[in-house]
């Protein structure tokens, strides 16, 4: 040490400064302004000095002997032995080893030790050294610097979390990725055992219906917890508690008032609930429910049963600022799913329309829309139509092939008429939807009309139902039924919003469709009614008739032909094509064919008649104009007479060869009239005469020339006479499945 | 293979483990969040149990395809080497447990030596190094160039462990009850006891000797509860002498 130099002026206490700093190395020792002592590797004290055993309260005698590490805290006990000694041993000397003395009196004092090892030339420990300062302002410091750390750390992680619960919820686009965000998210930030959203569900059918809450996301959450919670609150558990975050701690209070909520509190170890609520622009949306228990491990409780941690102001402020985050994503998700949903909604109306409008046939276009019914909205769908028969069942599907003959089974069992309580003839009656939003097996043996329909009702696991009502023109034409088993779960109101919209279109189809059916049923009466019976049996002569409908539309067209014994030997043909196939060209078809019948009275040759028809067609107001060719044959001498109106010529087969007959054709009836050529030739015996309709040589051919050439080729391939075989031959030959036009064929041959 | 416990890293074993380098494989490793483990590892979940360290353990002797291992644990680490050997029997030949405690808490009759105070206490001591540690790296931090060595002498270059885990480590350690998991133990087992250790005292090991069928019970002469750094020759001598010829 160095000494002050005595160069500044005398004073009267230099005297008494020089004796002072004549240091004595043991006064030094004993009463310096710091703890010393020396140990023994084992901790024990060989050597202390006075202030050290002044700080603590015991006598030096006292003191030498004991353990140093017997003098700490048993948390500084532990440190010594952990790190202090380790550290000395390894690397000599330890630095501002914080360690609290325990005083005589009880009382701890907050020191910093320095210490080193003293070692022997083979490096074998001979005592430890060291140095102990009060540190009590220092350690007080250093907590409120701890503390301050530990606030700035928790408000970084705070402000960490709201970032990411921001960031991943700008990536939520469903509710359900809003509920996993904010449920793992305020997990994490709180610690907490268990987290739940509860969203409250408002049915727009019923807006006044107490709102259901609806867990979306539940992690970690005891089974019955979320249950008892709704218990207690009743139905104003969003209303109620989602005014601010709210705390329920497992107290006594609680317990009395609460012991269902309590005790599934108790079973999950936990100690608090927090309810935070979840809101956008001041709409309680539902709340975050946060479960708080002594920790998620195995580890030692040392918290006094009772004592809870309370939630900070950061902590509240923070899941106050989550809810809002929450509320804001959900409505985005929200309208994000609606969107979505209305997309896929019109995509499946889209469908569903394409598929109607393809509908020729009522019961295919019905079975067809059940099929897409049960592939996208339901599990079950039952078409009934109400028909001349009753109500009928079109349609019974099901969307899985295993549970398939269940439906079939169902289509057995006719709907009950009379069991006011089944949806389907409630719709029918109400005219009005009715949706059971959950079935039970009250509900099914109340709409069973047997014990079998009961097993396959029950066997179907349904868990709800909605019948709407076809209607069109004020009438109710039936009813679609949906049904969804427990697998896919109940249906939202967009699903029977949906079934509202097919019901819509459906009826409007099968109205069509019936009024399409009531058409082809004239159609069909007025053409039996029409057609000419077969053909009379006639003396030399041999004829087969054939009479296709067009494959499209009504089955019944503007074609006919006609064979009828003449007053006198001859026998009067006729073949005609009123232009269309409905039934006005059916009726005038008819009207053609009396009025020809008719003007047979007096014999008339065929090109009288052709001029009769054409002068007399104003006067008979026909409706549609049309072709037509009539011939007179004598069948003893083959003398063959014949006129057209603006009709394909006839085709003379004899002996393998065939030709179409030169009859000049005038224009066709209804046109403005014109003379009519007769045509005057001799039937050979043996041959065969063909009369058609376009309908033959236009089937296979759009070319007309083309399909002439093709008939001819068939007629003198034929290789037979024999009228039925020969009709037979140009069919399959000339035509195919399917027709456009109606064929009228009549071959006559003279024997 | 040498497991250390609460506080340091495998530095502690190095006065031990020349005594053994000669005759066997040694396997020296850090718990994750020890020594120079990698901290970015450290997960507070897995962690939150001994099984998460026993885990490791098991880990490690696989992927060195180690087997007949006398595992050798220090402090909590002797009854992660239970645990080890309860998840992977068939790796283990032996079982060393130095200092080791199944449960620090009182409980009932039971007594480990800690009251929940004094633990609690004990986690007020590491928190009250916490910024003792943040200070003696300070000098390096603010760069004193001109005296190298001595920024060197003030840090306390071993046992540097992340503060955070330090506690977590510590809550883990001291808040364990494994006492039904000693049952399981079907090795030759050692118990090395050390004179005066405040942190396993002589009860609890004798506890565990009589909760493992058929172990050794070793009192060492050894104060402390680092008898692989206050008495090595002691501790490895005993050890030398529980193992097979």
């Amino acid at each position: 040490m160095t000494r002050r130099q005595k160069s500044g002026g005398p004073g009267p206490e230099d005297g008494r400064l020089d004796h002072l700093l004549e240091d004595d190395p043991a006064e030094l020792y004993e009463n310096a302004p710091m703890g010393y002592l020396s140990t023994l590797p084992d901790g024990r004290i060989v050597k202390v000095n006075r202030t050290f055993c002044d700080w603590i309260g015991r006598p030096a005698d006292e003191v030498l002997g004991e353990h140093f590490q017997g003098l700490l805290s048993m948390g500084g006990r532990v440190y010594y032995e952990t790190h202090l000694v380790p550290l000395l041993r390894m690397q000599g000397a330890v630095r501002e080893i914080a360690l609290d003395l325990v005083r005589a009196d009880g009382t701890a004092l907050a020191c910093l030790a320095n210490a080193v090892e003293i070692r022997d030339d083979d490096g074998v420990p001979l005592l430890m050294r060291a140095t102990v300062f009060e540190a009590t302002a220092r350690r007080r410091y250093e907590r409120g610097m701890l503390a301050a750390q530990r606030r700035a750390e928790e408000s970084e992680r705070r402000s960490l979390t709201l970032q990411m619960v921001v960031s991943d919820l700008a990536a939520a686009l469903s509710v359900g990725d809003v509920a996993s965000v904010i449920v793992e998210r305020s997990r994490e930030a709180l610690h907490a055992r268990g987290s739940a959203l509860v969203l409250v569900e408002t049915d727009p059918h019923d807006p006044d219906a107490s709102p259901a809450l609806q867990p979306v996301r539940a992690d970690g959450m005891p089974d019955n917890l979320l249950q008892e919670l709704r218990d207690a609150a009743g139905s104003q558990l969003a209303v109620e508690l989602a005014r601010g975050v709210r705390s329920i701690v497992l107290d006594d209070r609680l317990r009395g008032v609460q012991p269902g909520l309590s005790a599934a509190m108790a079973a999950g170890q936990l100690t608090e609930l927090v309810v935070a609520p979840v809101s956008a622009d001041g709409r309680r949306l539902g709340v975050l429910v946060l479960a708080l228990g002594a920790g998620p491990d195995d580890l030692i409780d040392l918290g006094r049963p009772g004592e809870t941690a309370m939630l900070t102001t950061a902590d509240v402020n923070l899941l106050w600022t989550i809810g809002r985050q929450a509320g804001q994503a959900l409505e985005r998700a929200r309208l994000h799913e609606e969107t979505a949903r209305q997309a896929e909604r019109a995509s499946f109306l889209l469908e569903a329309a394409r598929l109607l409008a393809e509908a020729a046939d009522v019961a295919e276009t019905v079975d067809r829309l059940a099929g897409l019914v049960v592939g996208r909205l339901a599990d079950v769908c039952v078409v009934d139509l109400d028909s001349d028969e009753g109500l009928i069942r079109p349609a019974v599907r099901h969307s899985d092939p295993a549970r398939a003959h269940l439906a079939e089974e169902l289509r057995a069992h006719h709907l009950p008429r009379r069991s006011k309580a089944h949806p389907s003839v409630h719709a029918l009656q109400s005219g009005g939807t009715q949706w059971i939003r959950t079935v039970d097996d009250a509900f099914l043996q109340s709409v069973a009309v047997d014990e079998a329909h009961l097993e396959v009702m029950r066997a179907l696991d349904l868990t709800a139902v909605a019948a709407v009502p076809l209607t069109a023109e004020g009438r109710q034409l039936g009813v679609l039924t949906i049904a969804a088993d427990t697998r896919r779960g109940p249906f939202t109101v967009a699903d029977v919003e949906v079934a509202e919209q097919l019901a819509l279109q459906l009826g409007l189809v099968v109205a069509r469709a019936q009024r399409f059916d009531l058409a082809v049923r004239t159609s069909h009466a007025l053409q039996a009614n029409l057609l000419p019976p077969a053909p009379p049996s006639l003396e030399g002569l041999a004829i087969a008739v054939r009479y296709l409908a067009a494959t499209y539309g009504v089955d019944v067209g503007g074609d006919f032909y006609d064979v009828v014994q003449l007053p006198g030997v001859e026998v009067g043909l006729a073949v005609g094509d009123v232009v269309g196939h409905d039934i006005t060209a059916a009726a005038t078809m008819g009207q053609l064919r009396s009025v020809y019948r008719a003007l047979l009275a007096d014999g008339p040759a065929p090109g009288v008649i052709v001029d009769r028809l054409q002068t007399g067609w104003p006067l008979l107001s026909l409706r549609r104009m049309a072709t037509a060719l009539f011939a007179s044959l004598d069948p003893v001498s083959g003398r063959l007479r014949i006129a057209s109106a603006g009709h394909p010529p006839p085709v003379l087969v004899d002996g393998g060869r065939a030709g179409y007959l030169p009859v000049r054709p005038s224009r066709m009836l209804g046109a403005p009239p014109s003379q009519a050529v007769e045509w005057n030739g001799l039937l050979p015996r043996g041959a065969s005469l063909v009369l058609f309709t376009d309908g033959l040589v236009e089937s296979r051919s759009a070319d007309i020339d083309e399909g002439f050439d093709l008939l001819l080729a068939a007629a003198s391939s034929a290789g037979t006479s024999d009228p039925d075989a020969l009709c037979d031959h140009l069919l399959s030959e000339l035509t195919g499945a399917h027709r456009a036009d109606d064929i009228a064929l009549l071959v006559l041959t003279r024997l | 293979m040498f497991a250390h416990g609460f506080g340091c890293d495998q530095e502690m074993w190095r006065y031990v483990v020349p005594e053994f380098e000669s005759d066997h494989r040694i396997v020296l490793f850090d718990h994750v969040g020890a020594g120079n483990s990698d901290l970015g590892a450290y997960d507070r979940v897995k962690y939150n149990s001994l099984r998460g360290y026993a885990d490791d353990v098991v880990e490690i002797c696989r992927a060195l395809e180690l087997d007949d291992v006398v595992f050798v644990g220090h402090s909590v680490s002797a009854m992660i080497g239970v645990l080890a050997l309860k998840a992977a029997p068939e790796l283990f030949g032996g079982l060393v447990m130095i200092g080791p405690s199944p449960r620090y808490v009182d409980d009932g009759d039971y007594v480990g030596g800690f009251s929940r105070s004094d633990i609690a206490g004990l986690l007020d001591a590491l928190d009250a190094n916490h910024l003792g540690w943040s200070a003696q790296m300070a000098p390096v931090v603010m760069g004193t160039s001109d005296q190298p060595e001595f920024a060197a002498e003030l840090t306390n270059s071993f046992c540097r462990t992340d503060p955070d885990i330090t506690r977590h480590f510590a809550r883990v350690t001291f808040l364990s009850d494994n006492r039904a998991d000693l049952a399981t133990v079907g090795v030759p087992t050692l118990v090395l006891q050390c004179s005066e250790d405040v942190i396993a005292p002589e009860v609890v090991g004798r506890y565990v000797h009589e909760h493992i069928r058929g172990s050794v019970f070793t009192q060492l002469a050894a104060t402390g509860h680092c008898p692989h750094l206050s008495a090595p020759e002691e501790t490895a001598a005993a050890i030398r002498a529980f193992l097979p010829e």
